[in-house]
């Protein structure tokens, strides 16, 4: 018997299903996601395109494969929200009575001692709706509150970043450059970590000079060490005694290197999103104005 | 003559295969999993929502956590300075750098009682030396009136002179505020200098 069309069938049907779920499925799902806002400021758009600098810089990173090394997504497990009181208004009584009334795991003798020393989280880790029910408790006696919602996670309590990633944040990137090792830390958010190009420069030329202990071999060929003619010229590198060139020599950044430096500067995937709730400034404070 | 038939030593020819009946607890098994599944995909797969990331299932669990109302002021200004702004030179923690770049962290400049000079620096930049907390400096503050808006500027200077972080406790800033100063300094194209602030009064 000729099995050959069977068999033609039936890898086809099963290399097309994986095609419908790993493929087609996400990008119906995600790949055409616009240019959205964010949840404070419905006036500025999120993500922006990269500067042109940065753009330039994504495929000197791409070229010099710091994806090897360096992931840029960061993870997320859990949110926890807290209700901080901010004053507790002219009526203290009352509004310790609205806590415990309020059925949100407030006994009355912890009630009072919630009220001194504000602002403070008076609820921690507790469920959405325990926590607008309290903020309800506390409004009608005329105390003032906020819900804080803090995304959690081990990335995000190694400083990596302050909320997941989520595909919005890599709308501009060609390619995006995901990566799955973590050889180095997460770059996801390393322009809000380390705002400031030079330090990228000199990390670039000397990775352990700037974190003592890294991994990272030096990307000493993006940079130029030439004669210095007439006066040093102004991008040269300030470096430290032990690696600084011979007398009279300077080390300046290729092209290739300013644009990786600016890349990484603006890489920052810290803006709230309605996918990704949180409250991130610190809390108001109760003593405004003079 | 025929040749005698030699004896025959294969084995018995094996019994044919034939189709036996799946066993219905494997249908039953598959069923069921099946079923699991598609429940576990109901709870946990928001529905193919490009809104619901883990760890949220639902698209209703992502928008129970909007916080309605208007934003914390602190947080606009927070944005604004690192857009980046402020925090290329003063850094995220408001220290700014020994030497050159002065703190904002209990700064007598940030929280003066009234923020007419703070804004004019924005505004138009600072030059040359000035002093914060008993600390010499000498460098430039580049111009951000050009950059930033109104809303801006008041946003990022109510959250420099109130983040309660660096301990800061001076009035907020208006976005009509920053309008009038910036009509007022029209005649004052270039960066100020800290005598020049000096000068003007403190309500102005």
């Amino acid at each position: 018997m000729n099995y050959g069309p069977l068999i033609f069938l039936t890898s086809f049907l099963a290399l097309s299903a994986s095609w419908f779920g790993f493929v087609l499925t996400p990008q119906i799902q995600i790949g055409r996601q616009p240019q959205g806002t964010n949840s404070i400021n419905p006036a500025e758009l999120y993500p922006q395109a990269r500067p042109g600098l940065a753009a330039q810089g994504l495929q000197v990173y791409r070229a010099n494969g710091c994806a090897a090394c360096h992931s840029q997504q960061v993870g997320q497990t859990g949110t926890v929200i807290d209700v901080r009181l901010l004053e507790a208004g002219t009526n203290a009584a009352a509004v310790a009575a609205a806590l415990v009334n309020a059925n949100v795991g407030i006994s009355t003798a912890n009630a009072a001692g919630l009220l001194t020393g504000l602002p403070k989280t008076i609820l921690s880790d507790v469920s959405i709706d325990v926590a607008k029910l309290a903020l309800k408790a506390l409004e009608a006696p005329g105390a003032k509150g906020e819900i804080k919602i803090s995304p959690v996670g081990a990335d995000i309590a190694r400083g990596w970043g302050r909320r997941r990633t989520v595909a919005t944040d890599y709308l501009f990137d060609q390619p995006v450059q995901l990566g799955s090792q973590r050889v180095g830390p997460d770059l996801a958010n390393a322009g809000a970590r380390l705002p400031d190009l030079n330090w990228h420069l000199l990390h670039l030329y000397s990775p352990q000079k700037m974190v003592p202990g890294s991994l990272m071999p030096p990307y000493r060929f993006l940079f130029q060490v030439r004669k210095i003619e007439q006066q040093a010229a102004a991008d040269a590198l300030r470096l430290p005694k032990e690696i600084a060139p011979p007398e009279g020599y300077e080390v300046v950044p290729k092209p290739e290197a300013v644009a990786l430096a600016a890349y990484l500067v603006s890489l920052n995937a810290n803006t709230p999103l309605f996918e990704t709730p949180m409250t991130v400034a610190p809390a108001t404070t109760n003593s405004p104005a003079k | 003559m025929s040749q005698p038939t030699p004896p025959s030593t294969a084995p018995a020819a094996e019994s044919p295969a034939r189709g036996a009946a799946v066993p219905i607890w494997l249908i039953v098994v598959t069923v069921m999993l099946f079923y699991l599944g598609a429940l576990y995909f109901d709870e946990h797969g928001g529905w193919f929502s490009e809104k619901v990331y883990g760890p949220y299932t639902s698209f209703q669990q992502v928008a129970d956590l909007q916080i309605s109302g208007a934003p914390n002021p602190l947080e606009l200004g927070l944005r604004v300075y690192n857009k980046p702004t402020c925090v290329s030179c003063h850094q995220a923690s408001g220290q700014g750098a020994a030497g050159q770049f002065p703190s904002l962290v209990g700064s007598e400049w940030v929280q003066e009682a009234e923020p007419g000079r703070i804004i004019r620096a924005v505004l138009n930049g600072l030059q040359g030396p000035i002093t914060v907390k008993n600390q010499q400096f000498n460098n430039a503050m580049v111009p951000w009136g050009g950059v930033l808006s109104d809303d801006e500027i008041a946003s990022v200077l109510t959250y420099v002179r109130q983040n309660p972080e660096w301990g800061n406790h001076a009035s907020a800033v208006t976005a009509a505020r920053v309008k009038a100063v910036r009509e007022k300094i029209k005649s004052h194209p270039g960066a100020f200098t800290a005598d020049e602030l000096l000068k003007i009064p403190a309500a102005d």
